[in-house]
């Protein structure tokens, strides 16, 4: 269950969960060593959320097992609550009570000493820069702030497993990058291994390693920059006036291109590739033409959204 | 891990919203003395000599007993709005059983319940309606009674999925219990089927508990049949409630709704 010495935060063996006839994750196997920042990627009713709630025991499993920390979900739910902490995709505090009062009530909830708790909860509001909002009412709160003290709710009690659930959705960019240094900070001085999910694969970058799930089922990912300089060594964008002509021209020479509406990507591995040319021996069909390094959003297209027939999926 | 910690966090933030909420404490000793007075009063008056006067004394268990089964009623629907606006979650995740959160909501409830039946004796005791010695006797009685009304919130809470269930449930549920308990006139004098509903009614119980506490009521059943019918009723259903609130199936549409909203 390890490699390196590395001791397992996660594993999965056959993790499945079903409603009905419907599959909502089919047989995830997951291995995900302790400290890691893990990020699970997939569009929306992939399975992300539901392998979520499974590994914190919201969720029961119809099949397989799921250990964290070398404990069984299944035959130990309290003692995996009390060592994973979950920040849900919206906010699980009371809004009718103060920060402070949410995050003692949470203190309490896990048994942390009053004494303790206090002290936490100062060190975790001085880190989100909140301590002097702390008497307010959540209400009373900006979006940003009160997603601060969602996850300081989340990792009050220093789990070994912290589940961020897309933490950072409907965010501005400055509370996102703030709450990303803060869970880096916590990484770095309390080890703790991070299972994302997220819709802003910019903030999958930060990752160790990033799987991709559609439709319930897993596709081994990798470390972003490895599957970034896998992907190809260009990403070719072409507005086209005539599409058809495009792709006639292009596909032989540089596969199926990921196509949606009048706009085509081409994967590009020749780095000897004269764009300028390219353009010219396209004329008219084209109306403007860009060629970029790729990056993991590229990744998740092609991976999640392959070319199909020529058509975005 | 023990469990009591979070048991008494969760009792303290129930409480709490209780106390800040001045307007619920007032109206919650508005609403009985208007029973008392004005129904009292009334009827009272249709009443001659000593049956008049008799039957104040009468409705008080009644009133006692409204009040507490509005207070825990309403106390146990923080299960539903917990559960409605996300903040069950945060108990969900934590590390103690399911049920504890029940327990917990219930205790809270059984506590609330108290606290206003308590207000409303200190202030029939000022006003001159009951005497001291009848309200301290009261207290057992209420506090039995209270943990019944509880249980039967926890048992509706359990099974309901929102806020506007729970109020559709609650208008089907309050008044006929309430009204088919005792507590407005003596179930000797009801029509016979009446009766057999009066008997099935735990709350009935209740009432007739404190009709024992207070001189001239003339209770139906012997105190020791209310006991019995009252512990085992709510032993029933708070295992019930508990064991309703433990399925997966009755948080997981919470799960649902907030993460994309249907299930894959």
């Amino acid at each position: 269950m390890a490699s390196e010495n590395k001791p397992l935060a996660i594993h999965t063996d056959g993790l499945t969960k079903q409603y009905g006839q419907a599959v909502a994750v089919n047989e995830l196997d997951l291995n995900i060593e302790a400290g890691q920042f893990y990020g699970l990627l997939g569009p929306n009713g992939a399975g992300k959320s539901t392998t979520i709630h499974m590994l914190t025991t919201m969720t029961s499993m119809s099949a397989g097992e799921a250990f964290i920390d070398g404990l069984s979900v299944r035959d130990n739910p309290v003692e995996i609550r009390g060592s994973v902490g979950l920040v849900f995709q919206d906010s699980a505090l009371d809004r009718t009570m103060s920060a402070d009062e949410n995050l003692y009530f949470a203190a309490a909830l896990y048994n942390l000493p009053k004494k303790q708790a206090k002290q936490r909860i100062d060190e975790l509001l001085a880190v989100f820069g909140i301590e002097k909002h702390r008497h307010k009412k959540l209400l009373a709160l900006s979006g940003g702030q009160r997603r601060a003290v969602d996850i300081a709710r989340g990792v009050l009690h220093r789990p070994k497993v912290l589940f961020l659930d897309e933490p950072t959705i409907g965010l501005d960019l400055p509370n996102r990058r703030a709450i990303w240094r803060f869970v880096e900070q916590l990484r770095k001085e309390e080890g703790m291994t991070v299972f994302l999910t997220t819709h802003y694969l910019e903030e999958a970058a930060a990752c160790d390693r990033v799987d991709f799930i559609q439709q319930g089922q897993l596709q081994q990912g990798g470390a972003p920059t490895t599957l970034i300089n896998e992907l190809a060594q260009f990403i070719l964008e072409i507005d086209c006036v005539d599409v058809e002509q495009v792709k006639h021209q292009l596909t032989p020479r540089f596969g199926t291109p990921i196509s949606e509406d009048q706009h085509l990507s081409f994967r590009i591995n020749d780095e000897h590739v004269d764009f300028s040319a390219l353009q010219i021996s396209l004329g008219k069909a084209v109306e403007a033409m860009q060629w970029r390094k790729p990056n993991l959003n590229d990744v998740y297209l092609w991976r999640v959204c392959p070319p199909q027939d020529g058509a975005l999926v | 891990m023990s469990s009591w910690l979070a048991v008494k966090a969760v009792v303290a933030r129930e409480l709490s919203k209780v106390f800040r909420q001045k307007a619920r404490l007032i109206s919650s000793m508005v609403r009985p003395m208007i029973w008392l007075l004005v129904i009292g009063s009334g009827v009272g008056s249709m009443l001659h000599g000593d049956a008049a006067e008799n039957y104040l004394s009468f409705l008080v268990p009644g009133i006692v007993a409204m009040t507490l089964l509005f207070a825990a009623l309403l106390s146990a629907l923080t299960l539903v709005y917990d559960k409605e606006f996300g903040v069950m979650r945060m108990m969900l995740i934590a590390p103690i059983s399911h049920y504890w959160i029940v327990l917990s909501k219930l205790i809270a409830a059984t506590i609330t319940a108290m606290v206003q039946a308590i207000l409303l004796l200190a202030l029939l005791v000022v006003i001159g309606l009951v005497d001291w010695q009848v309200a301290l006797w009261l207290l057992l009685p209420a506090f039995v009674t209270a943990i019944c009304c509880a249980a039967i919130g926890g048992l509706i809470a359990a099974w309901s999925k929102t806020l506007d269930n729970f109020a559709v449930i609650m208008n089907f549920f309050i008044f006929p219990v309430f009204f088919l308990s005792g507590a407005l006139y003596p179930v000797s004098q009801l029509p016979e089927i009446l009766k057999y509903v009066v008997l099935i009614n735990p709350f009935s119980y209740g009432v007739d508990l404190m009709k024992h506490a207070v001189p001239g009521s003339q209770p139906d059943f012997s105190a020791a049949t209310d006991m019995a019918v009252l512990v085992l009723f709510s032993v029933i259903a708070i295992t019930l409630a508990c064991w309703r609130f433990s399925k997966e199936s009755v948080h997981e549409p919470l799960f649902h709704r907030v993460t994309g909203g249907k299930r894959r």
